[in-house]
């Protein structure tokens, strides 16, 4: 708020606009207190909508290829995606209780409306450098045939319908995940998981006994 | 008249004087005597012969009067008056019946008048007896007999009795006359002896006034232009050979010696005077003044004259000593007038300075005086200016506060953003969670993926309006901060005003009091510059007056050494006027 402060124009102080300042004051309390015309949020919703608007239907019209409904997450400044099918939901990530005995990659389990959700970080579990700080505060939850377990993100971005023209095989040294899990890379360098893998790796099973 | 002129002027005058003393008791000798004479001869007539003559003439009075009462007793009727007249009728012949023996004691000696008093007396008896009678008869109303009477008889006897005493009378004015004419003639020749003796008197003290004239005033005349010559100086007088034995002469012998003792003096004088000082001068005895004056002014002048020859020496050399060094105090005294020019000079600037100074030290105390005031004012500034800082700091803390709440609000609706982030995050999950069920509900989900992805978005505004609610929060927190700290400064700010409007008014009060001092140095600066002037006014005076004196003092080098040359001269004549002298 540079309103209010003295200006000093070669040394000489300028004194303060009071009564200005005291009309944008008044226009200010007005324009809070006072509501909003229906016309007005209507115009003001329509810029926002316009702004995020997509047509994921047209996308998918235009050249009627195949589509990979995955989700979009961010973790570590880096975007993924996982396929939608192996997503169950999201949720934010609230009461993590890490385990002891666990591998490095287990964060911990999650009460998720009565059930009990393991949390997977899969930088550990991919030894990603883990470099800067995120928020990690979002769980996928990831429902597979006889696995279940959530994985932490950063952010969730959504859900978008990718071409399968447009996702790309990786190349090892793009990424640091092994190439095993990675379904592919798409031209914005999202890097799409195989969930189907992950759930289905023995690796993730922590067993005391094994 | 060598004899009287030998006495003694005492005696001279004694015997001039008893002389005419002499003279002097005769005459009167001779006057009371006449006047005795006169005085009985006076007495003689009026005693004896106008007493007579009177004591007649009262008894012809009073027997007229005795006359004039009976005849009024004769006319008169009243008793009373008629008794009354008698008595006085009675009266009268008591007198003259007096009178009548009176009359007979005195003519005792003489029986021719005696007889004719007698006579008279027989007269007048019978007289009275007919008046007697008269009145007898008057008493008894017989006026006409009586007067019968008066007529006749009386009258011849009243006839007769006026004779006799006419006659007596006569003799007695006789007698008065004679005796009258003899006191005259005794006046007379005394008169004349009075005036024989009074011729002989002036006669003698004519001769007596040439006596002593010629033996004492001439003398004295003499004697006293003999004196005044003397006393002139001229002793060449010639003393008159006066060998009398009287005062006169013992004055000329005096005086004859007193001139030979003066010319012997003189004598002397006129020696010592030529230079001779051996004389020797003998006073005649211990009261010759004169004579122990010279020998003691010989002596004297001996002694003088030797100390005046050492001191010519002595004056000789002083008189060259004094012309050196007159030479070099007139040399010095002109070394001195230079200085004191210079010095004159040196005054004049140091009083103009001085003048100077004193302007500026008024100056200074006035502009002190200003400044004072500009103190004052300025102190009064420095109070309003730390009132009205310390007004900034209450403000200042005011908006500190307000700010303080304010950024608390802001907390609060950080809170709340983070509330509505949180709802607008689970939102979007919700929506992702949605649109997951939707996909996987494969066809009849598609519906749902809209209005899931409508949720997804509205929870992306939500997002978004929440990220630009953050932002603006967070610019709101940064300008509060700013605020605060602005705040802060500002009032750091203003306690430092605080502070430094307290040592700027410390400083104006320490410059107002410094200013004061300098008023008052400067109002003593002007005081000790009138001083300073005043003592340069004196010191020019004094250095004119000390030019002057050395200008005197040159002239008077000058004068010194002129007189020193004349000392010089002068010792040298000295010296020759004392080589006459012979000690």
């Amino acid at each position: 708020m540079a309103a209010g402060q003295k200006e000093t124009i070669a040394g000489q102080p300028k004194g303060i606009d009071w009564t200005g300042l005291h009309q944008r004051l008044a226009a200010a309390r007005t324009r809070i207190s006072r509501d909003l015309s229906a016309d007005e949020v209507k115009g003001i919703l329509r810029a926002r909508a316009r702004a995020l608007a997509r047509l994921p239907v047209a996308e998918a019209a235009q050249g009627a290829l195949e589509v990979l409904e995955v989700l979009e997450f961010r973790l570590t400044y880096e975007t993924y995606a996982i396929e939608l099918c192996w997503v169950h939901e999201t949720c934010p990530l609230t009461d993590l209780t890490p385990l002891p005995g666990t591998p490095a990659f287990v964060a911990g389990i999650i009460n998720l409306r009565g059930r009990i959700v393991s949390v997977i970080d899969i930088r550990r579990f991919f030894d990603l450098p883990i470099k800067g700080l995120t928020d990690l505060n979002k769980v996928i939850v990831l429902q597979g045939e006889e696995m279940e377990f959530g994985i932490l993100a950063d952010e969730i971005i959504g859900t978008r319908s990718i071409p399968v023209a447009n996702v790309q095989p990786t190349l090892p040294t793009l990424t640091g995940i092994r190439e095993e899990y990675l379904q592919g890379i798409t031209a914005d360098r999202t890097v799409l998981l195989d969930g189907k893998r992950l759930l289905g790796d023995r690796g993730l099973i922590v067993n005391e006994e094994g | 008249m060598n004899w009287f002129l030998n006495r003694s002027t005492r005696a001279k005058i004694v015997f001039s004087f008893g002389l005419i003393f002499s003279l002097l008791v005769i005459i009167t000798g001779i006057a009371l005597y006449d006047i005795w004479t006169i005085k009985g001869s006076q007495r003689d007539v009026v005693y004896k012969d106008f007493r007579q003559t009177f004591d007649l003439m009262q008894i012809r009075s009073n027997l007229n009067r005795a006359r004039a009462q009976i005849l009024e007793l004769m006319l008169t009727k009243d008793r009373a008056k008629q008794r009354a007249l008698e008595q006085d009728i009675k009266a009268l012949a008591t007198e003259n019946d007096r009178s009548i023996k009176e009359l007979t004691k005195h003519y005792r000696d003489e029986p021719q008048n005696l007889a004719k008093l007698e006579e008279l007396a027989s007269t007048l008896l019978a007289y009275r007896k007919s008046r007697d009678e008269q009145i007898v008869l008057i008493y008894r109303d017989k006026v006409d007999e009586a007067r019968q009477m008066g007529i006749g008889v009386q009258e011849e006897r009243y006839n007769k009795i006026k004779d006799i005493a006419l006659e007596i009378e006569k003799q007695e004015m006789e007698h008065a006359r004679e005796r009258v004419g003899q006191s005259e003639r005794n006046a007379n020749m005394t008169l004349v002896i009075f005036l024989v003796i009074g011729c002989g008197a002036f006669l003698f003290c004519v001769a007596m006034t040439r006596a002593l004239t010629s033996g004492i005033a001439a003398p004295l005349r003499l004697f006293t232009e003999v004196a005044e010559r003397v006393a002139a100086g001229d002793l060449e007088v010639t003393i008159p050979a006066i060998n009398r034995t009287d005062e006169v002469g013992g004055l000329a012998q005096s005086f004859r010696r007193m001139v030979s003792k003066y010319i012997e003096m003189a004598g002397l004088t006129k020696r010592i005077a030529a230079g001779d000082l051996t004389v020797t001068v003998v006073p005649q005895s211990e009261k010759d003044v004169m004579g122990n004056a010279l020998a003691t002014m010989v002596v004297g002048l001996r002694g003088i004259t030797g100390g005046i020859k050492e001191g010519v020496n002595v004056l000789a050399s002083a008189s060259n000593e004094i012309i050196a060094s007159t030479a070099q105090v007139a040399s010095s005294a002109a070394e001195t007038a230079s200085a004191v020019n210079e010095t004159t000079a040196t005054v004049e600037e140091v009083k103009q300075t001085t003048q100077l100074a004193s302007q500026k030290a008024q100056q200074v105390s006035a502009s002190a005086q200003k400044s004072l005031q500009v103190s004052k004012q300025g102190k009064k500034s420095v109070e309003d200016a730390i009132l009205g800082m310390s007004r900034i700091r209450e403000q200042m803390e005011t908006i500190a506060e307000s700010i303080v709440s304010l950024s608390e609000q802001g907390q609060a609706i950080g809170e709340i953003i983070t509330t509505v982030n949180d709802l607008a995050e689970q939102s979007n999950l919700l929506a992702v969670n949605a649109s997951i069920e939707a996909a996987k509900a494969g066809e009849h989900g598609k519906g749902f993926a809209v209005v899931a992805l409508e949720v997804k978005s509205l929870a992306e505004q939500s997002k978004q309006a929440t990220a630009q609610v953050r932002t603006i929060l967070n610019d709101i927190q940064k300008a509060t901060n700013a605020a605060v700290m602005a705040t802060e400064q500002g009032s750091k700010a203003v306690e430092a005003g605080e502070r430094q409007s307290g040592e700027a008014g410390e400083a104006i009060r320490v410059l107002a009091d410094s200013v004061m001092e300098s008023a008052h140095a400067s109002t003593q600066i002007s005081a000790s510059s009138q001083q300073q002037s005043v003592g340069m006014d004196q010191v020019a005076l004094a250095m004119e007056n000390i030019k002057d004196a050395s200008n005197l003092s040159v002239t008077g080098t000058r004068q010194v050494e002129l007189s020193a040359q004349n000392l010089h001269e002068l010792g040298q004549k000295l010296k020759q006027m004392v080589e006459q002298f012979k000690l």
